[in-house]
């Protein structure tokens, strides 16, 4: 087996003009993912952004509603007169900030202390698909790039031989692809997809019979197109292409190694809760999310489960039990890995879902979604630790105090990347465009 | 933002709220609460933006008198209605429960905000006269008109030029006429192989064939390349490669793209009628004429009728949203952005929520479409809470449209009965179970027979009626009603009530010989298909934050010729390809890099990447596998199993072997090796492709099963006509590149696959299958090498 190294090598020594032609034509426009500074020094340099499919409660996780419980008691009803429905879990805090967390999150309880908590969120829609796009895009309506997508134009890569922006989902989430798709932004920002198992990413195993082969023939190409190049100077096109030939055999090389967990401590697998061996589950994704932030990837997005048996609890709140415990052990494991290597204070990790869950039941043991209110947290660099942001009205049905818009979401997260949200614009169809539209405030009060 | 008065804040439309404006004489001690309790606050909390003396007058809204009060500020809502409560922006904003919060940064006591409320409940008495700050005109139009883009065509003779000799026809005048003035020497001229390449790429996206290389070689006679154009011209290739471009403006599709992503069977009517059109060259104002308004128009015969019902495919085509029947009001809304971008240049979908921000084209403008394209009725292709199609247009008359009505009705009905029994009071029956299982089982018995009649996803006339207006773009919010009509800044005019939808006037305001815009914008397309960049680079926008074209006078003498060929594209495309400018070489010129780098000048040709279509389908040419029959309907399931909800999406890949613009294409996911090279999303109108260069492109290339499939193909046709290595290498560097091997390529190639073999040693392939290997191995090379994917 080749290693990369090799590999490079062997590709320059086929012809002295690489180096020198390649340094130069990528201070040009051939190269979208060239390291870019952004607006102001950031806090974050990174991000891994864990989503949740489905909707998940708010009142049976992050936002204790005593008032609920003695309402569902009392046989009130709310506004829209549907019973009031308690919440399915006890709350308690075992943390230092106090913060309560109810039993559904047993780990990421004991966390909280690094935790900033938003109690106050509020989305555009009421439907998945749509208020899943609003999320990662801010529009739920008309197709626009990803969040993922917006911060890998906005910084560019560190790291080549990886895409700078990686997508972990077991299945297709609402939307599909939309929900990691550059859009109007350049091809190369659009978020690659790592699915857990044999063909993590596409094309990404070698078909070429024999590694001997694969490097001949790549070999080979790189004469061609050399060859090619030199008859037309002025093109950085073409010396990007030869590159990314390059960076595509050092991600057949790299991707592998990222994903291949065996070199990992049976404490830190233990730390996760991952069984050694195995790929399943959000721990899995979690632990490469770490290996990927350590590597340079610039946006991880975690997806925990797909369109379907999610957190659409409208039947059956106890279903959120099985999906709690695929992420909760996960999400703790790597926010103390972090912590531990010393890796928090530079990386942003966000919690989301694509909104909450309805105070009132949609079956006797269910309930609807809910846009109005729902909770949402970051932790890492940047933002105040151990604090609860905003509440919901007594019931949790809507914004009490400090309101945090999808858009105001948005805002903040790119401010703690570095980012002007009103400067991180694109030229497109004659204006241009940013991700939080012509809205978002930046949440000053969370900002450490 | 004039002429949108909002009648009301809430859902409710009451008609009646601003027909008395003169307050009625409040009683005194309503006075004294205003003065107590009201004005106070005003005059602390708001008057420091919101008055005379505020610079600027925030939103424009004045809180310092009666009149500012109840008119608003800028967006026209008022911020009181007095004794309404729950109407106006005042309320909502000091109780911090909508998107605006005032005063910025602090939120009113309780009892300060009740005072507000009672106040405007006792009518909000408010003695203060003064007069609201004037809100801005919204346009002025005749100063808007002056834009480059709504000045009629000017038809002014080519420049005169130093060198005549170097003009083929009056493009090359102008262009030199510019080269001259900027300083920049012309390349040469391309060499026959490349411009043979070059053009057969262009018209037909397609490879030339070995044999077509040498047949255009070998004729020298003064009328070659004439002849050769021609000879693209006429073949199915170039409806083929010519439709793509067209669906790319048009956002074509085979599936809805709401949030299950219902399959729309036949939309493949629409791709294979715009693939036709460009065929027959149809006439361009026809071709748009059809598409807007088709069921509508005077036809020949029963065919002609057909084709054209067919054409108004492209309005059904809209997208379509959520997983319900409640967001029509988007789907008409990507109408009207695609109606405006593809046939006139125009973002008018800006002016959906709020007048145009640079355009001249107010909310009432946007709304003037909004009624037509209300008043017309789009077949529906299905939806999660709704999975039966409805409004299905039959193609052979009355008696079909009887039957597909007939089915629809049944169909409709059963499955009313089953929401009903669902989701709706009925689930509470205690046979609902029982029930149900019949009305399943009826449902199957309907929907395993459709009528078996041909049938267009397409549009018919509604109801005519005006639309009215949504605050913010949200239907729950109407305000006034906007006649049907045309554009202002185009000249206006509006529809009478007894004439349908207006489709049709639209169509004939859109493809008026004297509006400037259309053939400006399609000429421009041609351009920019044949020269790789507009001479306006925004051609959806040719409005004021569009960019202005390089060559504005050759813009319009394009307009001009189009209009005299009556609008024969193929006219278009002969003028442009015998231009001297089009077959200039892709050469570099150090000295003219420095002055115009982005060869705005087209002191040269541009060098361009094959698009993803024409990457797969040339890889297919080249190794002999495309199917060049043209494509049919997609093999989707059958009615019955149709199971999608948002939580189960449609997805399916029907791979062939025939041109890529005939593979089934999804809106909400997409051919990933299409995907990969850049094709087109259609979710919205593509005016230019972008050229990305990625390692995931790279690593399809070398790791694929299709290119794989191509280089293992391509070495045993090759294999199999020639007997020899060099022959076989020769043969390869014919089809793939379009040129021989150099006798050093030749020995350096045979040297290679003398190296493969032995790279082959450890693989557990036979060893007799080795050389093949070996030589698709090399071929991969080339297929994946800049030479194959860029067109000099």
């Amino acid at each position: 087996m080749w290693t990369r190294r090799e590999m490079v090598r062997s590709m320059v020594a086929g012809s002295a003009v690489l180096p020198a032609i390649l340094q130069h034509c990528f201070a040009d426009t051939g190269d979208a993912l060239a390291p870019r500074a952004p607006h102001f020094e950031p806090k974050a340099k990174r991000m891994i952004f864990l989503f949740s499919s489905g909707g998940v409660s708010h009142v049976d996780t992050f936002d204790p509603k005593p008032a609920l419980i003695a309402a569902a008691k009392a046989g009130k009803k709310a506004p829209n007169n549907r019973p009031y429905l308690a919440p399915f879990w006890e709350f308690k805090s075992e943390s230092d900030c106090g913060t309560e967390v109810s039993d559904l999150f047993p780990w990421i309880r004991k966390s909280m202390d690094d935790i900033c908590l938003i109690r106050s969120m509020r989305g555009d829609h009421n439907d998945h698909a749509q208020a899943t796009l609003g999320v990662h895009t801010g529009s739920v309506t008309f197709a626009r790039p990803s969040i993922g997508s917006w911060v890998s134009y906005g910084l560019g890569t560190e790291n080549r031989n990886l895409p700078s922006f990686v997508v972990l989902a077991p299945a297709l989430p609402y939307s599909g692809a939309q929900v990691w798709s550059s859009d109007f932004l350049p091809g190369a920002h659009a978020g690659t997809l790592v699915t857990p198992g044999a063909d993590p990413v596409p094309n990404l195993a070698r078909r070429a019979p024999t590694a001997d082969l694969q490097k001949l023939e790549l070999g080979l190409l790189d004469r061609f197109n050399k060859k090619h190049q030199i008859a037309r100077p002025g093109d950085p096109r073409l010396a990007a292409r030869i590159k990314s030939f390059e960076t595509a055999f050092g991600m057949q090389m790299e991707m592998p190694e990222v994903l291949d967990l065996s070199k990992e401590s049976d404490a830190t697998l233990e730390l996760y809760g991952l069984e050694r061996g195995s790929t399943k589950g959000f721990a899995w994704q979690c632990l490469v999310a770490r290996r990927l932030a350590e590597r340079g990837v610039r946006f991880i997005e975690l997806i925990d489960v797909g369109a379907s048996n999610n957190w659409d609890a409208h039947g059956n709140m106890k279903t959120h039990e099985p999906l709690a415990k695929n992420i909760d052990r996960a999400i703790y494991g790597l926010l103390r890995d972090l912590k531990g290597r010393g890796m928090l204070s530079d990386t942003l990790v966000v919690w989301s879902s694509e909104f909450g869950r309805s105070p009132w039941p949609d079956s006797p043991e269910g309930r609807n979604h809910h846009v109005n209110v729902y909770s949402t947290w970051m932790a890492g660099a940047g933002v105040k630790p151990g604090i609860a942001y905003g509440s919901s009205d007594e019931m949790g049905a809507k914004v009490g105090e400090n309101e945090v818009h999808v858009h105001d979401f948005h805002a903040t997260i790119l401010h703690l990347l570095g980012f002007d949200h009103t400067r991180l614009t694109f030229r497109h169809a004659g204006r241009d465009f940013r991700l939080t539209d012509v809205h978002g405030h930046v949440v000053q009060p969370i900002l450490a | 933002m004039a002429g949108f008065r909002l009648l009301a804040l809430t859902a409710v439309l009451l008609p009646t709220l601003l027909a008395d404006p003169v307050p009625a004489a409040p009683p005194p001690d309503g006075l004294e609460f205003f003065e107590k309790k009201i004005r106070p606050v005003l005059a602390r909390k708001c008057y420091a933006c919101h008055s005379a003396a505020s610079k600027p007058l925030r939103g424009r809204m004045s809180l310092d008198n009666r009149e500012g009060m109840r008119r608003g500020g800028a967006s026209g809502v008022p911020a009181i209605v007095p004794e309404k409560a729950n109407e106006g922006v005042l309320l909502p904003a000091i109780r911090h429960t909508g998107h605006l919060k005032m005063p910025p940064g602090e939120k009113l006591p309780p009892e300060v905000i009740a005072d507000f409320e009672a106040w405007i409940k006792m009518g909000a008495p408010d003695p203060r006269d003064g007069k609201a700050a004037p809100l801005p005109a919204v346009y002025d139009f005749e100063k808007a008109r002056r834009h480059w883009a709504y000045q009629p065509v000017k038809d002014l003779p080519p420049p005169a030029v130093r060198d005549p000799q170097w003009s083929a026809n009056g493009i090359d005048r102008y262009i030199k006429s510019k080269l001259d003035e900027k300083g920049l020497t012309p390349a040469g001229l391309a060499s026959k192989r490349a411009l043979l390449r070059r053009v057969t790429f262009d018209l037909t996206g397609l490879p030339p064939t070995p044999a077509e290389m040498q047949a255009f070689l070998a004729d020298t006679s003064e009328g070659a390349y004439e002849k050769l154009i021609d000879r693209l011209l006429g073949s199915q290739a170039y409806g083929e490669k010519w439709g793509r471009h067209w669906l790319d403006v048009v956002r074509y599709a085979d599936t809805a793209g709401c949030n299950s992503d219902f399959p729309v069977p036949d939309a493949w009517r629409y791709r294979n009628w715009v693939i036709q059109a460009f065929r027959n060259d149809k006439p361009y104002l026809e071709f748009l004429r059809e598409q807007l308004a088709g069921d509508v128009l005077p036809y020949k015969d029963d065919e002609d009728r057909q084709a054209k019902l067919v054409a108004t495919s492209y309005i059904a085509l809209s997208r379509r949203f959520a997983s319900n029947k409640t967001e029509h009001h988007l789907t008409i809304d990507d109408t009207i952005d695609n109606v405006g971008k593809a046939m006139l240049g125009l973002t008018v979908s800006c002016a959906r929520c709020h007048d145009h921000k640079f355009d001249a084209i107010p909310q009432t403008d946007y709304f003037g479409w909004y009624g037509i394209f209300d008043s017309t009725v789009y077949t529906f292709p299905g939806v999660e809470t709704f999975p039966r199609p409805h409004d299905y247009v039959a193609l052979r008359g009355a008696a079909d449209q009887k039957r597909i009505d007939d089915w629809e009705t049944r169909l409709r009905g059963v499955h009313q009965d089953i929401r009903f029994l669902r989701f709706g009071e009925g689930r509470f029956r205690p046979t609902a179970r029982e029930e149900l299982k019949k009305l399943n089982a009826e449902a199957l018995s309907i929907e395993i027979a459709p009528p078996d009649v041909p049938k267009a996803y397409a549009v018919k006339e509604g109801i005519g009626r005006n639309a009215r207006m949504h605050y913010k773009g949200d239907p729950r919010i109407q305000g006034e009603e906007a006649p049907r009509g045309w554009l202002t800044v185009l000249g206006g005019g509006t529809i009478a009530e007894e004439i349908g939808s207006g489709r049709r006037q639209l169509a004939d305001w859109i493809t008026d010989p004297k509006n400037p815009l259309t053939a400006r914008v399609m000429v421009n397309r041609i351009w920019q298909w044949h020269f790789g960049k507009g001479l306006v680079p925004t051609p959806n926008d040719f409005g004021v934050r569009g960019e202005a074209p390089s060559h504005p006078e050759l813009l319009d003498w394009l307009a001009a010729r189009f209009a005299e060929s009556n609008y024969s594209v193929k006219a278009m495309h002969k003028l442009m390809l015998t231009s001297r400018a089009y077959r200039l070489a892709s050469a570099h010129i150090a000295a003219n890099a420095e002055k115009d780098p982005n060869n705005t000048y087209l002191w040269r040709a541009n060098r361009r990447r094959l698009q993803a279509e024409e990457i797969r389908d040339a890889m297919l040419a080249v190794s002999g596998q495309l199917d060049p029959t043209p494509g049919g309907a997609h093999p989707f399931p059958k009615l019955h199993e149709w199971t999608y909800t948002q939580h189960r999406q449609f997805f399916a890949r029907y791979d062939h072997n025939q041109r890529s613009v005939y593979l089934m294409q999804q809106r909400l996911r997409k051919h990933p090796l299409l995907e990969l090279f850049d094709a087109a999303d259609p979710n919205a109108s593509t005016a230019a492709r972008s050229e990305s260069v990625t390692a995931l492109q790279a690593l399809a290339l070398t790791n694929s099963e299709f290119v794989h499939q191509q280089a293992d193909a391509l070495a045993v046709r090759v294999g199999m006509a020639h007997s020899d290595t060099p022959s076989r290498l020769q043969h390869a560097h014919r089809l793939a590149l379009g040129r021989p091997a150099t006798p050093l390529e030749i020995a350096q190639g045979t040297q290679y696959l003398l190296s493969a073999k032995l790279a082959l040693k450890d693989s557990p392939l036979p060893d007799e299958q080795k050389p093949r290997a070996a030589l698709a191995s090399y071929l991969r090379a080339l297929l994946s090498s800049d030479e194959f994917f860029f067109v000099d």
